[in-house]
């Protein structure tokens, strides 16, 4: 067996895994738009069935503390944090992939000035980002939070790939033949967007997606009676260990939207979003 | 390599001197001034004077001078990320290598991908719920119980209270090892010296082992940095999740009570050991890689 094998078939797999993710995407997109339909009881009403009952036929997903029907509850609370997620990923697209290429190509002091500013931030974990501008602003910015904490990394990322393109050959061409450096960055941005704005696009929903729901989970995010997935899951850390369906479902809510982002995203097993 | 080494050594003191402007503005939030945005900017020139002669200021939670503050609950932290950076690589590493071989991670790649999906905080739920519903361990999910308990202490409900924050940090590590490998390992699928080395006469296994672990191995310490933001990440939710009083639990508390001395200080020893771990990776990385060519 060897260390260093390369994966054959691996272009059909990938675009295998891509498919299946946006499929998901888009399944869960419209069990989102139609959850005032799916669900059997408002967003937060109580005493819909009995407290803490085990999943049951009337209860698919089982009841919590305060008789609240999983079910409904879970698909509102998908629909919460769906929302805000792709609230947070277009800003780390734009704050982040969008200015990063274009910084790229700024006079060379500035640019690298930015890069490095940005690369300070990247090494400081995006949750704790998150947490600082929730601290510094309001619960109720949390989306726009979880968005600027992802964005130094797509900003690394947009930039190192921009400037990989400055010295490409279509580059140097286009320099030598006196084409405007305004005309050429747009040249390569519509270009960069245009083939990778999928693969940004989902990435950045993964990335933020698992910040978004991990600073609700710490208490940063959602305030009730808005309630996301994270919060569902703090609120159930009280009685799982004895009702295990009142953390179970909105975890397995969260963790197929993840899925089926990073699938979207082509990302390899654990590689960060 | 004195050239390699010095030049990284130039981009951990860039990086440090912007953690350190990162941790002075921060910090000039709690500073007393006059409104205004040219006010603000001396504030923070202040502190940042301060933290050059390392006065890291007060906690206004606690009012102990920061840096004293953040002595007591940093080895907590240190210890988490350790004894979970440890098992990172005991679990990441055959992982790596393992997935190293196609068909072998075609048929673990779906799994895989579900494990790597769950959030940290999540999978730190599951295996509490494991460990008291099939190990019957104390776990600390809704109690405090563990902050007093070191993690590196002999009695058996204190390894089992430690058991569970070290698995959440290491299995998020784990992820990070095992796809720092496998990337080292695919970047050197593909080089020349193998064919060379063939019609040397020298027989696959010898190549692996003499020739492409190294670089492997490169690749991976290349990656530190990634692997210790991954590892402290994780320790901030298994700290929140199983009530280890660390660095990283008074960070979401001094955040949520508005103590930006402390926020700030913690900030920069995080982005400082982040870089320092990269600066090391880097250097190492260059040693291994290209031992006996100098």
């Amino acid at each position: 067996m060897s260390v260093t094998s390369p994966t054959p078939g691996a272009p059909m797999l990938s675009a295998a895994l891509r498919l299946i993710g946006w499929g998901g995407l888009g399944l869960i997109v419209v069990a989102v738009s139609l959850s005032d339909f799916l669900a059997h009881a408002p967003a937060g009403a109580a005493g819909v069935g009995p407290v803490l009952s085990a999943p049951s036929e009337a209860f698919p997903f089982g009841t919590d503390l305060l008789g609240r029907d999983l079910l409904s509850e879970t698909l509102h609370g998908l629909s919460v944090t769906a929302g805000h997620a792709l609230l947070a990923a277009a800003v780390a697209i734009v704050v982040g992939g969008l200015f990063g290429a274009v910084a790229a190509r700024l006079p060379r002091a500035l640019s690298l000035t930015l890069r490095g500013a940005m690369g300070v931030l990247a090494a400081i974990p995006a949750l704790l980002l998150a947490i600082l501008v929730i601290g510094l602003s309001a619960r109720l910015y949390a989306p726009l939070a979880a968005g600027l904490a992802a964005a130094p990394l797509a900003f690394v990322r947009g930039y190192d790939r921009v400037a990989a393109q400055s010295s490409s050959t279509h580059a140097e061409y286009a320099r030598a033949t006196g084409i405007a450096a305004s005309t050429l960055l747009r040249r390569d941005l519509t270009y960069e967007f245009r083939d990778t704005l999928a693969t940004v696009a989902a990435r950045a929903l993964a990335a933020v997606t698992i910040i978004l729901s991990t600073v609700s989970f710490l208490g940063f995010g959602a305030t009730p009676p808005s309630r996301d997935l994270g919060l569902m899951i703090a609120a159930a850390k009280a009685n799982y260990l004895h009702a295990w369906w009142t953390a179970a479902f909105p975890a397995l809510a969260l963790v197929v939207l993840i899925l089926c982002a990073r699938l979207a995203a082509a990302l390899g097993e654990g590689e960060r979003p | 390599m004195l050239k390699f080494a010095a030049l990284q050594a130039g981009r951990l003191a860039l990086g440090l001197l912007g953690a350190t402007l990162l941790a002075a503005v921060i910090s000039a939030i709690a500073a007393p001034r006059a409104p205004g945005l040219a006010s603000f900017l001396g504030a923070a020139g202040l502190r940042l004077w301060a933290f050059v002669q390392f006065d890291f200021g007060k906690s206004a939670i606690s009012g102990l001078m920061a840096a004293d503050e953040l002595g007591r609950r940093l080895p907590e932290t240190m210890a988490l990320v350790l004894a979970g950076g440890g098992l990172a690589l005991m679990v990441g590493a055959p992982l790596g290598i393992l997935f190293g071989a196609s068909p072998v991670r075609r048929t673990a790649a779906p799994l895989m991908q579900i494990v790597t999906a769950a959030p940290v905080f999540c999978a730190g739920l599951a295996l509490a719920y494991g460990a008291a519903h099939l190990l019957h361990w104390t776990v600390s999910i809704n109690a405090p119980v563990a902050a007093s308990a070191p993690i590196f202490s002999g009695e058996t409900q204190f390894l089992e209270l430690s058991a569970l924050p070290v698995l959440t940090v290491g299995l998020a590590g784990a992820a990070a090892v095992q796809l720092a490998l496998r990337r080292g390992a695919v970047e050197n699928a593909g080089e020349a010296y193998r064919t060379g080395l063939k019609r040397m006469g020298l027989s696959a296994l010898e190549i692996e082992w003499v020739y492409a672990v190294p670089k492997v191995i490169a690749g991976l310490l290349a990656r530190a940095g990634d692997i210790m933001l991954a590892l402290l990440s994780a320790a901030v939710v298994a700290e929140w999740v199983f009530h280890r009083a660390g660095a990283a639990d008074l960070f979401v508390k001094s955040v949520a009570l508005e103590d930006w001395n402390m926020t700030a200080l913690i900030l920069f020893i995080f982005a400082g050991l982040t870089f320092a771990t990269d600066c090391a990776g880097r250097i190492g990385a260059y040693a291994l890689a290209n031992e006996g060519e100098e």
